[in-house]
């Protein structure tokens, strides 16, 4: 049913938009450039279109979680790490990612 | 590589100059990895169509631009409820103006329907654009200022109208304040139609106390808008409300009385037509509003008299 896949591919959207920043975050940890960055991100589950993530990245770095830097490797790459505030920021979202999945998983339990 | 070079001006021709630069050394940079991939797994460079297809996928230069910028649309989700609901509410009083104006002018003033209706049509088109757009740059303006957000937070429960004034139609306090609003154009001259009451051999004026009453006809209407407006978008401010509907109802008794004295209220001015005729005709149609004040005079005693009940019922109220 068209109208249904639609719907659905919204509320798949809505659903992975958090999700994606945190994702992002989660793979700062260690230090990357946008296209290996997007690459780590694709393998791990989570595709992201470039014209998505490098708006997200200097919404995170304005944020002041993450920093960045030009360096030359072969060519010229911007590299982003997780900032310090970035850590404790992460460390908060993770707790509140693991509350909401217990949540969905007591929730979907509960009507079966 | 010239059409890199092209879509990278492109998008940067649509960036905050302080991040062109910086945003389009990194697109450049990431597009030249995905072409480097693309051409590590061919084992050969791209042809022309290869590379406008990896370019497309990049996304269309002024949304990938957009992407940049901090405001993202117009009127944000927080305060779109309060434009879409002005909106429809300004756009409902131009459209009864529009409307009350074309109807006087058709069943007084004489005017042909073939040539009113389509101006009417042309009037609501241009009146509804002007007016839609002033909204619409008003809330994108208070978007920005962040006016949904201090709206909600400052917004009480107790504000919200008692269930009997839920019972008032949903049309009519715009309707009301349309219908001030469309006779303050009228009497200030704002705006005026076509309504020249007469006949083929006769037109009809006003007789000189409407001059004599103009200013406090003006101030009666003023407070009556003022009135209508609070009734219908802040009906809990029952105080003002009450005591603008008391003293706009007892303004208009104390007129009537200097109306009715004046005796003449329209005066006929015969054009070919027989003067004992149109005098005839100027004595009957006195005669007829004489009966109409009187008529309204009554209607609005009642109506004083419900107002000021309704004020002592109200003090009594906040004196329990």
């Amino acid at each position: 049913m068209p109208i249904e896949d639609d719907l659905f591919d919204k509320l798949r959207i809505e659903l992975r938009r958090g999700a994606l920043s945190l994702g992002v975050l989660l793979a700062l940890r260690e230090e990357r450039y946008g296209y290996t960055l997007r690459q780590e991100l694709e393998d791990g589950g989570l595709p992201i279109e470039e014209g998505a993530l490098y708006p997200l990245l200097r919404r995170l770095e304005t944020q002041g979680l993450l920093t960045s830097e030009w360096r030359e490797e072969g060519r010229n790459k911007r590299f982003y790490r997780l900032s310090e505030d970035g850590e404790r920021v992460l460390a908060q979202l993770l707790q509140e990612w693991n509350a909401i999945s217990q949540s969905i998983v007591r929730l979907s339990e509960g009507n079966k | 590589m010239d059409l890199i070079e092209r879509y990278l001006a492109a998008i940067r021709r649509n960036l905050p100059a302080d991040k062109a630069a910086d945003v389009t050394a990194e697109l450049r940079e990431d597009l030249f990895s995905r072409i480097d991939e693309r051409e590590g797994g061919l084992g050969r460079s791209l042809d022309k169509n290869e590379l406008s297809a990896v370019i497309k996928d990049s996304g269309h230069p002024l949304v990938v631009a957009s992407r940049y910028r901090q405001q993202q649309q117009l009127i944000g989700a927080e305060t779109y409820p309060f434009f879409i609901f002005t909106l429809k509410l300004v756009l409902l009083i131009v459209g009864a103006i529009i409307l009350i104006a074309a109807v006087a002018a058709m069943a007084f003033g004489g005017a042909d329907p073939w040539q009113a209706i389509p101006r009417a049509v042309g009037q609501l088109a241009m009146y509804s654009l002007v007016n839609g757009g002033a909204v619409t740059l008003a809330f994108a303006i208070l978007d920005r200022n962040g006016f949904a957000a201090e709206h909600i937070r400052k917004w009480k429960p107790e504000t919200l109208p008692d269930l009997g004034e839920e019972r008032r139609g949903k049309w009519e306090g715009p309707l009301e304040v349309a219908l001030t609003i469309a006779f303050l154009l009228w009497w200030t001259g704002l705006v005026s139609p076509e309504f020249r009451p007469g006949g083929a051999n006769f037109r009809m004026e006003a007789a000189p106390v409407w001059q004599q009453l103009y200013l406090p006809i003006l101030i009666l209407a003023l407070a009556r808008l003022v009135h209508n407006v609070i009734q219908w978008l802040r009906p809990r401010w029952k105080t003002a409300r009450l005591i603008l509907g008391a003293a706009t109802a007892i303004g208009a008794l104390a007129l009537l009385p200097v109306l009715y004295s004046a005796g003449e209220w329209a005066r006929i001015v015969p054009i070919g037509m027989p003067a004992d005729a149109a005098m005839g005709l100027q004595n009957s149609l006195n005669l007829a509003l004489r009966i109409a004040i009187i008529a309204v005079g009554v209607i609005w005693l009642i109506a004083c008299l419900g107002e000021l009940w309704r004020l002592g019922r109200a003090a009594r109220e906040r004196a329990v």
